[in-house]
């Protein structure tokens, strides 16, 4: 799951225009990598790739700083 | 006597020492500790050789150091610029290179994208806020917090002096750093904090990031009147759930941001989750806030009082418009009245004043104004409207470039731009650069910016380019060329190629053409 996440951000989201490469740690809010828009993409591209709903409350910090934050957040999700 | 930015700190350190200046997620400084630490922040830099005039760079995102930064620099007598960590390396070095900055202040959190700059030739001297070793000699935090203040000296600065040079969009291609005196930073906190009542009680969120003007309410008004500033992450930013969450917790009284984020607050349809009771002002400036939208707030959020501030970078601000009830009708809300003793002027293209009632270009006079364009006398001059009053003074007024008319009950109403300058999301941007930026490419004869509404009412950047001849370019490749030389709000949505522009039967380029081209891809 982290592989598409950081497939998805690194070539629709970020243009392949990262000085390094994205790692799964990597903090996605607090060090620029995405803007408010650039999130909202990302969360659109995870319902319709994972069939899943985001609702309004899980959009927080705790589900989405890191490519590592959302996979356990959707596996979470799916039990 | 309150009469350089850095007497706010002490100003509120001997009333309120305890009190807390700042606050960050958990993190917290009370206004003893950030004089001290300010104090400390100056010493080393004084010892270091920056005096009155020199310019130090801030290269940070949203956190609790960049109060410490910004005052300890103006307590070095020295001014602040601050560096906006999420534009590309090229941008970076150009502000470096065209305001000459030697020193700059940072965080460990910036310490690989410090490590990049300081691969490329840049004035740079020293780098203050890293503790890991670099190509530059380095202190750390810990370095500066250990230094002894029973021999701080205030540096002789008074309020004529350079405070902060602000860099904005400019149309000739490159940013322009707008000059702030301790004066005019100083005017615009105290009309501010009057204005809006603030009391040593409020709790005023700072939603803007250091290099955006609307901080300076966060970072000067408030620490004035010994309220308490919450810098809000910039994670919490991007996330309106959180937002609100925060809002609730830090029990906030004064909000001030772009209309974008309470838009994104009121869109996550949580806002009766959480009691927000002790919200006294919500106040929006920076761009026009869609009245749907607006109206909808106002319902949500009673106990508020709404305003709209208006005031380009240049004057800080020079009008507000306070909302006394929920607008009826969709027409924009206007920008108000002037504030202070502000003297104000609506011109034709001639510099004459237009009839009452009449579209004109809003020119402004106010102590709030800026001393003038960074290295750049002849766009100050042109920026400046001059007029000899009866007793044979000259009055300076800023031309603003914004298209008002006066309204029959005495407000001022925006009515757009003379020029080419857009907002998107809050942030000024001027479709000359982003031409001027694509024209430098090399494989590139000529472009054109425009700017489309998109059905939600947001605005997009859209670009036509035509190549040298017999050359070619992916439109990746340019779209990427931008990313390394743009800002990402300033970033064209779509680039296309044509093989010429159409003209029109004069020869000109046929621009409503292209864009209709552009607009319906």
């Amino acid at each position: 799951m982290n592989e598409l996440l950081i497939k998805y951000i690194q070539e629709q989201l970020l243009n392949n225009e990262m000085e390094e490469e994205l790692e799964a740690q990597d903090d996605l809010l607090g060090d620029g990598i995405l803007d408010s828009l650039g999130m909202m993409k990302l969360i659109l591209y995870i319902e319709l790739e994972f069939d899943t709903k985001v609702p309004p409350q899980d959009m927080v910090i705790e589900n989405f700083m890191t490519v590592q934050h959302i996979s356990d957040y959707l596996a979470q999700k799916k039990k | 006597m309150i009469k350089i930015l850095p007497h706010i700190i002490e100003n509120s350190a001997q009333r309120f020492p305890k009190k807390d200046a700042f606050r960050f997620g958990e993190q917290a400084v009370s206004f003893a500790d950030l004089n001290i630490k300010t104090a400390q922040l100056a010493m080393h830099l004084t010892e270091y050789g920056i005096t009155k005039g020199d310019r130090v760079g801030v290269y940070m995102n949203r956190c609790l150091e960049t109060a410490i930064a910004i005052y300890g620099i103006m307590k070095a007598g020295a001014a602040y610029v601050p560096l906006d960590t999420t534009v590309p390396h090229d941008r970076t070095l150009f502000l470096l290179k065209d305001c000459g900055i030697e020193h700059m202040v940072t965080t460990p959190k910036q310490t690989k994208k410090v490590r990049k700059l300081l691969e490329h030739h840049s004035p740079l001297k020293q780098i203050i806020g890293i503790s890991q070793p670099m190509a530059l000699p380095s202190f750390s935090w810990d370095n500066i917090f250990g230094i002894d203040t029973s021999t701080y000296i205030h540096p002789e600065v008074t309020e004529k002096d350079l405070a902060y040079i602000m860099y904005t969009s400019g149309s000739t291609g490159t940013p322009k750093g707008i000059m702030h005196s301790h004066r005019s930073g100083l005017a615009y906190a105290k009309l501010s904090a009057d204005l809006y009542r603030i009391d040593k009680d409020d709790r005023v969120a700072n939603h803007a990031p250091l290099h955006f003007d609307i901080s300076t309410f966060g970072y000067f008004s408030a620490p004035l009147r010994a309220a308490t500033t919450i810098i809000i992450s910039d994670a919490h930013t991007k996330l309106p759930a959180s937002l609100i969450q925060l809002m609730e917790k830090e029990k906030l009284s004064i909000w001030y941001s772009v209309p974008l984020a309470l838009i994104q607050i009121l869109q996550s349809n949580l806002l009766q989750k959480y009691d927000l009771s002790s919200l006294r002002w919500v106040i929006f400036g920076g761009e026009v806030f869609a009245v749907k939208y607006l109206r909808e707030l106002m319902l949500k959020w009673p106990q508020a009082q709404f305003s709209n501030s208006y005031g380009p970078a240049e004057i800080n601000q020079c009008t507000f418009y306070n909302l006394n009830e929920i607008p009826k009708v969709d027409t924009p809300i206007p920008i108000g009245k002037m504030w202070g003793e502000n003297k104000y002027k609506i011109l034709d293209s001639s510099d004459l004043e237009v009839n009452t009632g009449d579209k004109g270009v809003l020119v402004v006079k106010t102590p709030t104004m800026m001393m003038g364009y960074w290295n750049n006398e002849l766009l100050t001059q042109n920026s400046i409207y001059t007029e000899i009053t009866e007793s044979n003074e000259i009055d300076s007024y800023y031309r603003t470039g914004d298209l008002v008319k006066l309204n029959k009950d005495g407000n001022l109403l925006f009515l757009g731009r003379k020029d080419r300058q857009i907002k998107i999301r809050g942030y000024r941007i001027e479709m000359d650069e982003i031409e001027a930026v694509l024209s430098r490419h090399e494989l590139v004869k000529e472009a054109m910016v425009c700017s489309v509404e998109k059905s939600n009412g947001e605005k997009e950047l859209l670009s036509a380019v035509v190549l040298k001849s017999g050359k070619q370019i992916e439109i990746n490749m340019l779209l990427g060329y931008c990313r390394s030389q743009l800002p990402v709000y300033a970033l064209p949505s779509k680039i296309i190629i044509l093989d010429d522009f159409p003209r029109t039967g004069s020869g000109k380029i046929d621009l409503t053409r292209i864009k209709e081209t552009l607009s319906t891809l």
